[in-house]
C-alpha cells in the first residue's frame, strides 16, 4: 500500500483503491493497545429511491436502520458471540446517509477483521429473524419518542424540508418497517453494499499489506455494480413550517434551531464550504461569541447550548440548540447579530484566533481513534482526504465567513422547533 | 510508570508520562465528603470559577484566552468516587510541539488554572452575586433535565430510595431545594474551607517536564493557607432500611425498569474481579445473559443492561420495556440471575465476560482521558489494584468463582417508570 505523509499534522496513513473498488487506509499507531476499524457503506436513511440493473426502487423509510440491525446474522452463527470470544467489542450505526460497522480489540486482530468483513458482506435474512426484528426496532423507535432530544431535531428537519428524505426519522416509523421484508433488505444490500461503494478504515498498530491481502481475500477482487442513488429532490431555501412546538415530559423548554444552506458538492470545494460554515458557527454563536456571552449572561442560554455546520447527502444547514425559557428570542437575537456581522465585517485579530482554535481542537481530536476513523470515512464519501484540512483552514477568509452569514443565516430560512412541557 | 510527588501535606501529585498523545492533560481535584449539606456547594464551585477572574473578567475573555492556547479546553469537574465528592478542573491543552515555533503551552496553562482558582471576581465577602445566581439557575437546570433521560431519572430514582442510608444515595450534583440556599456568600465561605482543608490529587498526563509542573503547583498552593483534614474511610453499601417496589406514572411510550442489588463485595474485596466478571456474563454488554436472552431470543425489549459499582459493592439493571411486560420481565432477569447463581455459565460466556473487561484494561493506556480516569478513581476510591494486577485477577477468575459471587447478590430495590394509562 503506499505511503502518505502530513508533516503538518506528524501523521502518515497508508491507502489504496483495490481492484474490486474498495477503499483501503490504515492510519498506523505504533506502540498502541486498541485497535480499531471501520466497514462503511456510503447509504443511509435518506438513499431511499435507486436504480439498480436498469430497475428503479423505491424503499421504505427505516431500511438502512433495519439492515443495520440484520446484518449480525450469520447462518447458525453468533456473530456477536464470536467477537466478543476475541476480546473485540463490535457496533454499528445508521445516519442518514452512511452506514458503519466497526470493532475494537487489544488481540486477535486478524480474526476479527475476517469476521468483520464476512458478516457485513453476507446477506442472510430469513422470514423469522426479520420478523422478530421488528419488535425489537419498534421498542427503540419507542424509545426515541420518549427521547426530546431526538424529537425536538426530527420536528426542526419536519420543519425545514418540504422534499428531502432527512424529513423522516433515520429509524423509520412504526408503520413504515412494517413494510420491511427480506427480499428488500436484499435488494439493498446488493445496491450499497458492494466494495465499490465502501470504505475499510483501520487505526492502530498493524500490518497495512495485512489488512488489504484480508480484504481482497474475503471481498474477491471483482468490481460489483453499485445502485444509482436518486439525487433528493431540489428544495426551495425557505422553511416551510417556521415554528414546529411539541409538549413532553420536559424539565424546561428545549429548542432547535436551523438555517436551510446550500448542499455542498464534492472534494475541496465542498470541505472549503464545510470549513466556512464552522468558523460561521464559531464566530455567531461559539463560545467565545459576544452573542454567546450575552446571552448566557441574560439566562437565555445556558452551558447546554451548542450548534454547528450540518452536511447531510443533498443538504446542508446551520443548527443550534438547548434549553431556554424564551427559544424566540434567541432565535430573534441570533438573526440580528448574523446581519450585524455580515454588515461590519468580522475582525481580523479574532478571526485568527478564532482558526488557530480551531485548528488545534482538530488536530487533538486526531488522538481520538473513533473520531479519527469516523472522519477519514465521511471525508472519503464527499471525496476528499481529511488529513488535508490544515490547508483548508489556512485559506479561508474572515470575508467568506462573513458573506455565509449574510446569505444563510436569515428569518427566511429559519425554523425553530420547540419543546415545552406537559405542566 | 506514575511518578508520585508529595507536593505539600495533603497535596499529591501524580504524573503519567506519555509522548505519544498529540495533547496533555491535568486534573486538580479537592476531596470532599459526599453529602446532603455540601453536594450542591460542591458542585457549583468549579461553575461559578469557570465564569470570570480578576484578569478574565467574563466568559468570552475566559474562552478567547483558550483560543489563544490553540483551543485548550477547561471544564468544571465533580465526580463522585465512592464516600467522596470531588471538586475541580479538568483541562486539556495541545502538546508544545504542536504549536507554532517559539509558542509554549503547558506553562501558560497551568498559570491560567492557578488563575481560574485563586483570583475569581470577587463581590464584598462572597463571589460575584450575577455569578452565583446564574449558575444556581444552570445548576437547577441541569438537575431537573435529568427527566429529559428516562432511563437515567428511573435509575437515580431507585438509587436514591436504595441508597437512603448512604451518601450513594446523595446526587452527585445535590438536589435544588440545595441549591436555592446557596448564595455568593456562603459559597464563598464554603469554597474557602475547600482550599484550606481538603486533600487533593493533582494528575497529569503529557510530555512536559513534571518538575515544571511541580513547582507552578507549588507556587499555587503556596498561595493558601492549608490546614488539611483526613476525610472519614470510604465505607460499603449501609442499609438505610427503605428498600422495597417503588411505580411511578408519566407521560411516555415505554416503560423503564430500574433494579438494585447489594452484595458485601466491594472494591477492596478478594472476590472483586469475580464480581466485575459476573457483571459483564450477567448483563454488560451485546453477549450478556441479559442481553442474549431477554433482548434477543425473547424480544422483552430494546435496551438492558447491569452495572457494578465496586465501591459499595451495587448492582443495578436497567431495561427499557413495554409497559405491560413488567412481570414477565423483572422475572426472567432474576431467572438469569438464578442460572448464574447455579453456575450455568458457558465456557463461551465466560471467556467473552473477562474479555470485555480485559481489552478495556488493555486500552487504558491509549488516551490521555483514559489514564487520568481509571488512575484518578483508583487512587481516591482507594482501588488497592494496579491495571497489571487487576488485569491478571481478572484471567485467573473461574466459573466457581462467578457462581460464588452471583450467590451473594441479592435484590433491594426496584423501581418502575410506567406510561399513564398502563
Amino acid at each position: 500500500m503506499r505511503e502518505y505523509h502530513y508533516p503538518k499534522l506528524g501523521e502518515r496513513l497508508y491507502r489504496e483503491v483495490l481492484p474490486n473498488g474498495l477503499m483501503v487506509v490504515v492510519v498506523p499507531r505504533l506502540g498502541f493497545a486498541r485497535k480499531l476499524a471501520y466497514f462503511v457503506a456510503d447509504y443511509g436513511a435518506v438513499h431511499r429511491r435507486f436504480t439498480l440493473d436498469g430497475q428503479t426502487y423505491e424503499v421504505p423509510a427505516g431500511i438502512a436502520h433495519y439492515l443495520e440491525h440484520k446484518m449480525f446474522d450469520l447462518p447458525g452463527r453468533d456473530v456477536s458471540a464470536e467477537l466478543a470470544e476475541l476480546g473485540a467489542n463490535v457496533n454499528a450505526f445508521t445516519s442518514y446517509d452512511m452506514t458503519a460497522y466497526y470493532f475494537s480489540c487489544t488481540e486477535n486482530f486478524e480474526p476479527a477483521l475476517k469476521l468483520l468483513l464476512e458478516f457485513v458482506s453476507t446477506p442472510y435474512f430469513t422470514e423469522e429473524s426479520v420478523e422478530k426484528e421488528r419488535g425489537i426496532i419498534d421498542q427503540e423507535i419507542g424509545m426515541n419518542l420518549d427521547a426530546p432530544d431526538s424529537v425536538v431535531f426530527e420536528s426542526l428537519m419536519e420543519g425545514m424540508y418540504r422534499n428531502h428524505n432527512i424529513r423522516v426519522p433515520i429509524l423509520g416509523t412504526s408503520e413504515s418497517i412494517r413494510q420491511i421484508t427480506p427480499e428488500l433488505l436484499r435488494l439493498c444490500h446488493r445496491a450499497f453494499y458492494t466494495p465499490a461503494n465502501m470504505i475499510l478504515c483501520v487505526v492502530g498498530d498493524v500490518d497495512p499489506e495485512r489488512v488489504k491481502a484480508l480484504a481482497l481475500e474475503r471481498l474477491g477482487s471483482e468490481k460489483l455494480p453499485v445502485g444509482e442513488k436518486e439525487p433528493q429532490a431540489a428544495e426551495e431555501m425557505s422553511a416551510p413550517v417556521p415554528v414546529q412546538e411539541n409538549k413532553m415530559e420536559v424539565a424546561m423548554p428545549t429548542f432547535q434551531l436551523g438555517f436551510k444552506c446550500e448542499p455542498l458538492g464534492m472534494g475541496e470545494s465542498a470541505i472549503r464550504q464545510e470549513v466556512i460554515g464552522d468558523l460561521a458557527a464559531e464566530a455567531l454563536f461559539g463560545e467565545s461569541s459576544q452573542l454567546y456571552l450575552r446571552l448566557y449572561e441574560q439566562g437565555l442560554i445556558d452551558t447546554s447550548f451548542g450548534g454547528g455546520f450540518e452536511t447531510v447527502d443533498g443538504c446542508a444547514m446551520l443548527t443550534c440548540g438547548g434549553d431556554s425559557h424564551d427559544p424566540a428570542a434567541v432565535r430573534s437575537a441570533i438573526i440580528s447579530r448574523a446581519a450585524e456581522l455580515a454588515e461590519q465585517g468580522i475582525d481580523e485579530t479574532d478571526f485568527m484566533r478564532m482558526k488557530r482554535s480551531a485548528l488545534g481542537r482538530r488536530i487533538r481530536d486526531l488522538d481520538s481513534f473513533d473520531s479519527t476513523c469516523f472522519r477519514i470515512c465521511a471525508y472519503h464519501f464527499s471525496g476528499f482526504d481529511y488529513y488535508e484540512f490544515p490547508g483548508v483552514y489556512e485559506s479561508v477568509t474572515a470575508g467568506e465567513v462573513a458573506q455565509f452569514l449574510r446569505r444563510a443565516v436569515t428569518a427566511e430560512r429559519c425554523a425553530l422547533s420547540v419543546i415545552r412541557p406537559l405542566k | 510508570m506514575i511518578q508520585t510527588i508529595a507536593l505539600l501535606p495533603g497535596v499529591t501529585l501524580r504524573v503519567f508520562p506519555a509522548e505519544r498523545f498529540k495533547q496533555g492533560c491535568l486534573s486538580l481535584q479537592f476531596l470532599r465528603p459526599m453529602c446532603k449539606e455540601e453536594a450542591a456547594l460542591n458542585a457549583i464551585i468549579p461553575a461559578v470559577l469557570l465564569r470570570g477572574t480578576t484578569a478574565h473578567p467574563d466568559l468570552r475573555s475566559i474562552t478567547l484566552r483558550l483560543d489563544d492556547l490553540y483551543g485548550a479546553s477547561v471544564g468544571a469537574l465533580v465526580r463522585r468516587a465512592g464516600d467522596y465528592q470531588t471538586v475541580g478542573l479538568y483541562s486539556s491543552f495541545i502538546e508544545d510541539r504542536y504549536a507554532m515555533p517559539g509558542d509554549r503551552v503547558l506553562e501558560p496553562m497551568l498559570d491560567f488554572l492557578e488563575e481560574l482558582m485563586l483570583d475569581p471576581i470577587r463581590e464584598g465577602e462572597g463571589f460575584s452575586r450575577e455569578f452565583v445566581e446564574s449558575e444556581k439557575r444552570n445548576l437547577i437546570a441541569t438537575i431537573e433535565s435529568e427527566r429529559n433521560d428516562k432511563r437515567a431519572y428511573t435509575a437515580a430514582q431507585m438509587l436514591k430510595r436504595m441508597c437512603a442510608g448512604d451518601s450513594y444515595g446523595v446526587p452527585r450534583l445535590g438536589e435544588c431545594a440545595q441549591v436555592e440556599q446557596i448564595d455568593a456568600d456562603n459559597a464563598w465561605a464554603h469554597y474557602q474551607k475547600v482550599l484550606r482543608h481538603s486533600p487533593v490529587e493533582v494528575f497529569y498526563v503529557g510530555n512536559g517536564d513534571p518538575e515544571i509542573v511541580a513547582q507552578k503547583l507549588r507556587r499555587l498552593f503556596g498561595r493558601i493557607d492549608r490546614a488539611p483534614e483526613a476525610l472519614p474511610e470510604q465505607t460499603p453499601f449501609r442499609d438505610g432500611g427503605c428498600g422495597g417496589d417503588y411505580t411511578e406514572a408519566m407521560e411516555i411510550s415505554q416503560g423503564k425498569l430500574s433494579m438494585g442489588f447489594v452484595t458485601p463485595i466491594f472494591n477492596k474485596s478478594k472476590e472483586f474481579a469475580a464480581m466485575q466478571v459476573l457483571n459483564t456474563v450477567f448483563g454488560a454488554g451485546m453477549t450478556s445473559k441479559l442481553f442474549m436472552n431477554v433482548r434477543e431470543k425473547m424480544s422483552l425489549c430494546y435496551s438492558i443492561g447491569s452495572g457494578y459499582y465496586g465501591t459499595k459493592g451495587i448492582m443495578t439493571v436497567s431495561a427499557g420495556i413495554d409497559c405491560d411486560k413488567e412481570p414477565v420481565v423483572r422475572a426472567e432477569i432474576l431467572h438469569q440471575m438464578e442460572a448464574c447463581c447455579a453456575g450455568q455459565i458457558t465456557a463461551e460466556e465466560l471467556a467473552a465476560g473477562k474479555e470485555a473487561i480485559l481489552s478495556g484494561l488493555r486500552g487504558v493506556h491509549d488516551s490521555p482521558g483514559s489514564i487520568e480516569g481509571y488512575e484518578t478513581v483508583a487512587a481516591i476510591s482507594g482501588l488497592p489494584l494496579t491495571v497489571e494486577q487487576y488485569y491478571r485477577a481478572v484471567e485467573a477468575v473461574t466459573v466457581d468463582a462467578v457462581a460464588a459471587a452471583a450467590r451473594t447478590v441479592r435484590l433491594h430495590t426496584t423501581y418502575f417508570l410506567k406510561g399513564v394509562d398502563a
